[in-house]
């Protein structure tokens, strides 16, 4: 590291030295450290198509900053790296992180309390998404993009089966029944053991509650109530057949994908954009629609995904770190190449240019493509509460649920299983946890 | 036993043995063949034709390859290259001084270090990965290029091998005429021993620069800046985040495909330089 | 006088010689196996600062190891391994002695040819073969899976319940057979030729010779590779991780590194990983000591 440290700082002096040669006389903007100082040289983790070129766009709108930006992995791997490197003492300035592993970070003291410096772009952002990196007025992180759930779905295959989007889960079985009997080749939608956030979207929006912290002491509701019947009516489909019980994304999946024989996939906004990446040739058939409902007439929807730009506790300049966080998410350039590239951007400003934009290439053909992701964005479901162990949560979830299937187990018990090992692995961590 | 009965099992001792090798060789090329066929397919061909018919898009797959994240496969080569070659090169000469010394000198000590290379060779090295990585963290090496090499350094199998070989083709006869003729020990090392031991040093540098090659839990927890990752990490990155860029998976494949043909190529150039005999041969001493 | 120094120098020249290797033996070997040993007795608990709290490292003794002990999933992975390593271990030895006695048979033709094709595996590494197995395995790419389904037979499910532990093991022989192969082969070719020209003036077959005279003679290579091949196996990381975003059959856990690394960096526990990694190396060393003591002076014994 420090050789590779060395190296890098090395070039960005140059490249800072050639940019402030350039732009001289330009007043440094608010949040940089003063002049003198030097230029300041970032480490930044993400993933994700848009980063390179925004990185780029920022160091040369801040010559007093310069980011170094490396992609380590998708979102699980760039949390587990930033563990081990935090540890080790040797991690990024700054960094992408999932909502959902937040918490987990922050209770393995690996984030930044930004909120000295993010006062003025509070507002910039809807409470709710505001919500997702904030915690009892401490911000660990600036929302980069949000997941409100959607279902997307083939309209072009739909339409050839003569069915219609389900409006409720009910329908839902019922339109995956009719698949199976007008195509037998043919799946309404995949259930994939490894998606624990979509699982945890579905089962808030029936009304589970994963985690809840008051005055320290913890409440976890993986199995609760609401999650059992979830879980419940998903063993139902994949019992008699209706659903495909398989991993996601794999090169089986996307081929099944690209034959028209996946029809739906309940995700978020973001899935236009990985499917386009899959079945460039569908692009224009598909469409999106709200995701179902439990009972008719509801439209409240969860979060899916989605990540925030954090500063990591081992910076030694948080400052410029958060100044970068905030630029990236409320720069126009920079959410306008997120909307581009599929991403749907966290600010309000940034949803505002999404809803004029054209709809991404996958659902080209969609005409209120953005009517129905607006209206999804703004009923999402607040004050979602991630757990301090989420990484491990997500790895029992994992498991159980993939041994479920593998054994023809039930779902609930697997849920059950979870429950039992994250409640165990808090009491051991040291949590205080109400209830079993 | 007749004369015609001598001549026919002789014909089925030719047959039975060629075609169950030949069998052999099919299953061991049949994979490799694979992946030729496959790198040279677009991503719709990939999964809508025959496994080995063809396709039409090996030329721009082998550019999106080299293009991939501005050319990270030539570094991810680069890397490679650079953790078998030095790590090896370093490695075999530290292996064959310690190996000389246990096999040729009288020390104290010396058992107890042959033990401890024993219990080396038998505990798996991959268990280490983790503590390896705390040492790593704690010298402040790990991400880099060091944290990758050090570790490579030490290999107790490469000690054993050099102090069998040492044993059988040093003899102690020659080394004492050198002392007698009033050589020194160094002078000695450099002048009898070394030479005498290339032959082994050879077979223990390239067993050593296939494990470095195909390492991939060291590199993997070490490092986590893509630019230096060998390729082994690198394909799996690929193949990781193919999941989130399903396009990746092709590449992955090409990759796999261009990094397999040298590997080959130089497998089948230095076949002639194995003395794998010294494996085995020295376990009857 | 002369003398003297020369004496001093002789005996200081082993040490110089080994330093380097001790040094790196100490620095990579000793020490981080230490290390685990004295990060597995800590644990990972919560003190009170911060919103939620910290987790801070303090010592818990033994904790860590009762929970590995205790934890059934550990366990079960070692049971996976074992039925992996039943189906690898024996063919990867049986292949490999086989296609090294074939090559030693003075009947075979091709030899040149098989011996370079068998030992190609060798120089692809786990990953890149798992790539390409998995690719083969995947029913739209297979091209076993092609032909049956020419056939009318379906597919086969090779990452599906029943076969993916031949479909890891087959990855594993597919990559250890050559090598093997090279081992048994070179020690086959150090047999003086009149051993067999005895039995064959005595009547013996070719089968009998190889059964009788070239087997036992090459037992100590057997001994070798049967000792890296389970070495191998304990080391299983790789292929599956690799395969496992193909097939829901992998668990995260499937084999005890793969539990060590979830539990280190996925449930960034690394104590409790350590203790499993010190359980792990033992109980390695204690299967390679029992595997020498059984197949005594036939290997390792006949060195000393």
């Amino acid at each position: 590291m420090r050789i590779s440290r060395l190296g890098g700082s090395i070039a960005a002096l140059g490249t800072a030295a050639v940019l402030a040669a350039c732009s001289s006389g330009t007043p440094a903007s608010p949040g940089t450290p003063a002049a003198n100082a030097g230029p300041v040289t970032l480490e930044f983790w993400c993933w994700g198509s848009a980063q390179k070129a925004n990185v780029e766009a920022f160091n040369k709108a801040h010559p007093n900053i310069q980011v170094k930006h490396t992609d380590v992995g998708g979102g699980t791997d760039t949390a587990t790296k930033l563990l081990t490197a935090n540890r080790a003492g040797n991690g990024p300035d700054a960094a992408c992180m999932e909502y959902e592993t937040l918490p987990s970070m922050i209770v393995a003291g690996a984030l930044a309390d930004i909120s000295a410096y993010t006062g003025d772009i509070k507002d910039a952002f809807s409470p709710e998404v505001w919500d997702l990196t904030s915690f009892d007025g401490a911000v660990y992180g600036v929302p980069q993009d949000v997941g409100p759930m959607v279902l997307v779905y083939n309209k072009k295959r739909f339409q050839e089966l003569k069915i219609e989007p389900p409006a409720t889960w009910q329908d839902f079985a019922n339109v995956a029944a009719d698949v199976r009997k007008k195509d037998p080749e043919a799946y309404l939608a995949t259930f994939a053991p490894a998606e624990f956030g979509n699982f945890a979207g579905l089962a808030q929006q029936a009304g589970a509650s994963w985690w809840k912290v008051q005055d320290q002491t913890w409440t976890v509701g993986i199995a609760d109530q609401a999650s059992l019947e979830v879980a419940d009516f998903w063993q139902g489909l994949i019992d008699k057949d209706l659903v495909k019980a398989e991993p996601l994304l794999t090169p089986e999946w996307n081929n099944k994908l690209n034959k028209g024989k996946i029809l739906t996939w309940p995700a978020a906004l973001w899935a236009p954009g990985v499917l386009y990446g899959i079945a460039e040739k569908q692009a224009g058939d598909w469409a999106i629609a709200p995701l179902p409902q439990w009972k008719a007439g509801d439209d409240r929807v969860a979060f899916q995904g989605g990540s925030a730009l954090t500063v990591t506790k081992s910076s030694k300049h948080p400052e410029a770190a958060a100044t970068f966080a905030k630029w990236m998410n409320t720069n126009k350039t920079a959410y306008d190449r997120q909307i581009e590239l599929g991403e749907y951007p966290a600010s309000l400003a940034g949803q505002q240019a999404a809803s004029s934009s054209a709809p991404p290439k996958l659902t080209a053909n969609q005409k209120d493509y953005w009517d129905i992701a607006t209206k999804a964005a703004q009923r999402t479901i607040p004050h979602i509460s991630w757990g301090p162990n989420v990484n491990t949560a997500k790895s029992a979830y994992q498991d159980a649920v993939s041994a479920a299937i593998k054994n023809r187990t039930p779902l609930r018990d697997a849920l059950k299983k979870t429950h039992n090992l994250v409640v165990e692995d808090m009491k051991t961590t040291g949590f205080k946890v109400a209830g079993p | 036993m007749s004369a015609t009965g001598h001549v026919l099992p002789h014909r089925r001792a030719q047959i039975l043995p060629t075609l169950v090798l030949l069998i052999g060789s099919i299953y061991c090329l049949v994979p490799v063949a694979w992946v030729l066929v496959a790198s040279t397919k677009s991503s719709g061909e990939l999964f809508s034709t025959f496994t080995f018919a063809p396709g039409t898009g090996l030329l721009d797959n082998l550019r999106d390859l080299f293009t991939y994240g501005n050319g990270l496969y030539l570094r991810w080569t680069a890397n490679s290259v650079l953790y078998a070659v030095a790590g090896s090169a370093v490695s075999t000469l530290i292996s064959t001084l310690a190996g000389y010394a246990m096999a040729k000198y009288e020390f104290r000590g010396r058992n107890i270090l042959f033990y401890a290379v024993l219990a080396g060779v038998l505990v798996p090295g991959m268990t280490l990965a983790i503590p390896q990585y705390l040492i790593m963290s704690e010298m402040d090496l790990v991400g880099g290029y060091w944290s990758v090499l050090l570790p490579g350094l030490i290999s107790p199998f490469g000690i054993y091998l050099a102090r069998v070989y040492a044993m059988a083709s040093v003899p102690d006869a020659t080394m004492e005429a050198a002392r007698i003729d009033g050589a020194g020990e160094y002078r000695i090392f450099g002048s009898i021993g070394l030479p005498m031991m290339i032959p082994g040093m050879v077979t223990i540098f390239l067993l050593q620069f296939v494990g470095t090659w195909n390492n991939f839990l060291l590199p993997y927890v070490m490092l986590s800046d893509e630019t230096k990752f060998p390729i082994t990490v690198g394909l799996y990155t690929l193949l990781s985040k193919g999941s989130g860029q399903p396009v990746l998976y092709g590449i992955a494949i090409v990759g796999a495909a261009v990094s397999v043909i040298p590997l080959i190529a130089l497998l089948l150039f230095l076949q002639r330089f194995w003395r794998l005999d010294l494996l085995s041969g020295g376990l009857k001493g | 006088m002369t003398a003297t120094t020369r004496a001093e120098r002789r005996s200081r020249a082993p040490y110089l010689f080994v330093a380097p290797a001790v040094l790196l033996f100490l620095a990579f070997l000793a020490i981080p196996i230490g290390y685990a040993i004295y990060l597995s007795a800590r644990g990972l608990r919560l003190t009170g600062k911060g919103i939620f709290g910290t987790r801070e490292e303090v010592f818990v003794g033994l904790d860590n190891y009762l929970k590995t002990l205790t934890d059934p999933e550990f366990f079960a992975g070692f049971g996976r391994l074992a039925l992996y390593g039943l189906i690898s271990v024996p063919l990867t030895l049986g292949l490999a002695l086989l296609f090294a006695l074939l090559l030693d048979h003075a009947g075979s033709r091709a030899k040149r040819f098989s011996r370079t094709a068998i030992f190609i595996p060798y120089a692809v590494p786990g990953v890149t073969a798992s790539l390409l197995w998995g690719f083969m395995y995947l029913p739209s790419t297979s091209p076993f899976s092609y032909l049956t389904r020419e056939l009318g037979l379906g597919e086969i499910p090779f990452l599906g319940a029943g076969g993916i532990y031949p479909s890891l093991a087959n990855i594993a022989v597919w990559g250890g057979v050559g090598f093997n192969m090279i081992i048994i082969f070179t020690s086959l070719r150090g047999i003086p030729s009149e051993l067999y020209d005895a039995a064959r003036i005595d009547g013996a077959s070719e089968w009998q010779i190889a059964w009788r005279i070239k087997i036992p003679l090459v037992a100590p290579a057997l001994v070798l590779t049967g000792l890296f091949a389970l070495i191998g196996t304990l080391q299983v990381y790789g292929e599956p991780t690799t395969v496992r975003p193909m097939t829901t059959e992998i668990s995260q856990d499937w084999v005890p590194l793969m539990h060590i690394y979830r539990n280190a960096f996925i449930r960034d526990d690394l104590p409790l990983a350590s203790a499993a990694s010190v359980l792990l190396a033992a109980g390695t060393l204690v299967v390679s000591v029992v595997l020498l003591k059984v197949t005594q002076k036939r290997a390792f014994g006949g060195m000393q």
